[in-house]
């Protein structure tokens, strides 16, 4: 009688956990080279969130504090970063930083998205690890304003010096004010019934 | 290094009344563009001692347009024509990256008939600019003949464009869903076909006066070294990278359009070389050639040429769903790409342009002008192919 108890606890314990795991686990990855490649990443590094979004596309969901040490151990099966790309979610208050990744032996396109607060936007550099992020983060800082940490190039790349701190990719970035404010009212573009702004 | 004056020369100036002295070091800042001819609408400060570079410091910029910016303020289809405005000589690589990505966030099976057309027009970018690169290359190294030719060979490809686009440079042609039009007829097909062994035939005096040439050999044989530990770390790709031995090619790895379907080579040299990176850009030629008589023998499959969407009759305020999405083609320059973000809204949330040369046009380029003669500082910016507007945006 005590066995078939235990049995029967046994079984009522494992459909109620059967519930939670399904909860807390994360969603199943397909058996397949992506799948893989994910899963041997995510056991490396437990606290990033990866999934596998399509065929030759993956995506990795990494806390800011510890981009730096999830790209370290991701550098070595993806070769190169592609870009670093950054989109600001005004809502929300905060930067979006997605380090686009390609693996030359296996062929698969990672993004590893991270997010940061707007107000005093820093971040730790890899380049490091992968030396032309040097590129990235100086574009970066510049249209944005976020602070790479150990870059020492940071300063005025593309735009010309006094555009330099305006952050022009910036959502609250207003173009037009920007425009009247360099050429004032010369540059003065309303169509015939003095309405509406051509631009 | 002190530059010594030769003793007579000293006497024939003292005759006149002039005292030439030695100059202890020769140390000077040099700049390089941007209305030099080599650099193309972009600078390096050179900080020269005698004829050897000690230090380059790229300054890009001078092309600056804000077309990220401005593509979040527009709707989805007239993106097309600013977009396209980032790569200057094959300007379907971003409106076909472009389209790519918002396909895949708005779900968009593309057809057949479109893709057909797509790939046809990515590779007649890809001959037409290896022609503007020869034309570019064979003036930085004197080869002035073989630069006129391309020109002239590119006229048919302008003019085969200006038919099926009505444009002969920006084209405006790729759309997210298919194409803008149909092709014109047969007629264009065989126009076509006759260009494509038309430049295949003078691919042989191409090799005489320029590829076979020992003033090429001469000008670029170790010339701007780079390893394949060092083109990886820096993110080179394209031709670049398959000159120092790496096989990466976004139409094998991450086929898209019509590649799988295609039988081609992807060229690999070791040497790393402004050499190598000239051979393979010469083998890759022949292999675009290739590809374009395959297409042309398989023909157009007969369907529609735009996607069949009732909410394209609104296209001004045509949505597009929320999401991302990236996407990336093999241009003559490297691997380009688009990264697209839509909010739900017409208008996309961003748009971020991954051009090639942002890689190996800034700390790669830097990298290998250390130690470079003066006289190399445009072999090695054109073996890169570096494109500024990439950088700039």
């Amino acid at each position: 009688m005590a066995v078939t108890d235990n049995e029967v606890k046994n079984k009522v314990e494992s459909t109620q956990k059967a519930p939670q795991d399904t909860q807390n686990a994360k969603p199943e990855l397909p058996n397949t080279k992506e799948g893989r490649l994910v899963k041997e990443l995510l056991e490396k590094a437990p606290y990033a969130e990866g999934s596998v979004r399509r065929e030759k596309r993956i995506e990795f969901r990494v806390p800011a504090e510890r981009i730096h040490e999830f790209l370290e151990i991701a550098s070595e099966k993806f070769e190169m970063l592609m870009q670093i790309s950054v989109v600001d979610w005004l809502k929300e208050g905060e930067f979006e930083l997605v380090y686009q990744l390609w693996s030359v032996s296996e062929s698969v396109h990672a993004f590893v998205k991270t997010r940061i607060s707007r107000e005093n936007a820093k971040m730790p550099t890899v380049m490091d690890i992968w030396p032309v992020a040097e590129t990235y983060e100086r574009e970066a800082h510049e249209f944005f304003g976020i602070i790479f940490e150990g870059n020492p190039r940071l300063g005025p790349f593309i735009l010309e010096p006094r555009e330099y701190e305006k952050h022009p990719l910036r959502k609250d970035f207003n173009t037009l004010s920007y425009v009247k404010t360099i050429y004032g009212e010369d540059f003065d573009r309303y169509d015939e019934s003095k309405t509406n702004y051509v631009i | 290094m002190s530059l010594e004056v030769p003793r007579e020369l000293r006497e024939e100036a003292r005759k006149h009344d002039m005292y030439l002295t030695p100059i202890a070091k020769d140390t000077y800042e040099l700049f390089f563009g941007p209305q030099h001819m080599a650099t193309e609408n972009f600078s390096i400060i050179l900080k020269m001692d005698g004829n050897r570079v000690e230090k380059a410091i790229v300054n890009p910029g001078f092309l600056h347009r804000g077309f990220e910016k401005l593509a979040e303020q527009r709707p989805y289809f007239t993106n097309i024509a600013l977009l396209l405005r980032i790569c200057v000589p094959e300007s379907d690589v971003p409106e076909n990256i472009y389209s790519m990505a918002v396909d895949e966030i708005v779900g968009w099976e593309v057809p057949e008939r479109a893709i057909w057309i797509r790939t046809v027009v990515l590779e007649m970018a890809r001959v037409s600019s290896w022609m503007f690169w020869i034309m570019g290359f064979g003036n930085e190294i004197g080869l002035y003949t073989a630069g006129q030719w391309a020109a002239a060979y590119r006229e048919r490809l302008m003019r085969l464009f200006e038919e099926l686009t009505g444009g002969r440079v920006y084209h405006i042609y790729t759309v997210p869903g298919g194409v803008r039009r149909d092709i014109p007829g047969d007629k264009w097909l065989r126009q076509l076909r006759d260009t494509v062994e038309y430049i295949k035939s003078k691919l042989k005096d191409f090799d005489e006066i320029l590829f076979d040439n020992y003033i090429t050999f001469e000008r670029t044989e170790g010339v701007g070294v780079m390893d394949k530990r060092f083109a990886l770390k820096h993110a080179v790709t394209g031709p670049n990278l398959r000159a120092v031995g790496v096989p990466y090619d976004v139409r094998k790895d991450d086929p898209y359009y019509l590649y799988p379907e295609l039988d081609f080579e992807v060229p690999v040299l070791k040497e790393g070389d402004s050499l190598a990176r000239v051979l393979v850009r010469r083998y890759e030629l022949e292999q675009d050639l290739y590809i374009l008589e395959q297409l042309l023998d398989m023909g157009p499959p007969s369907g529609p040429y735009m996607v069949q969407d009732p909410k394209l009759k609104n296209l001004p305020r045509f949505k597009v769903p929320a999401g991302d999405a990236y996407a990336h083609v093999e241009s003559t320059k490297g691997d380009f790409g688009a990264y697209v973000v839509s909010d739900g809204s017409h208008k996309p949330y961003r748009v971020h342009v991954r051009g090639p040369s942002q890689s190996h046009g800034v700390t790669v380029l830097e990298e290998l002008l250390k130690g470079a003669r003066l006289a190399d500082v445009p072999v090695i910016l054109k073996t890169l192919d570096n494109c500024p507007p990439d950088i700039d945006r």
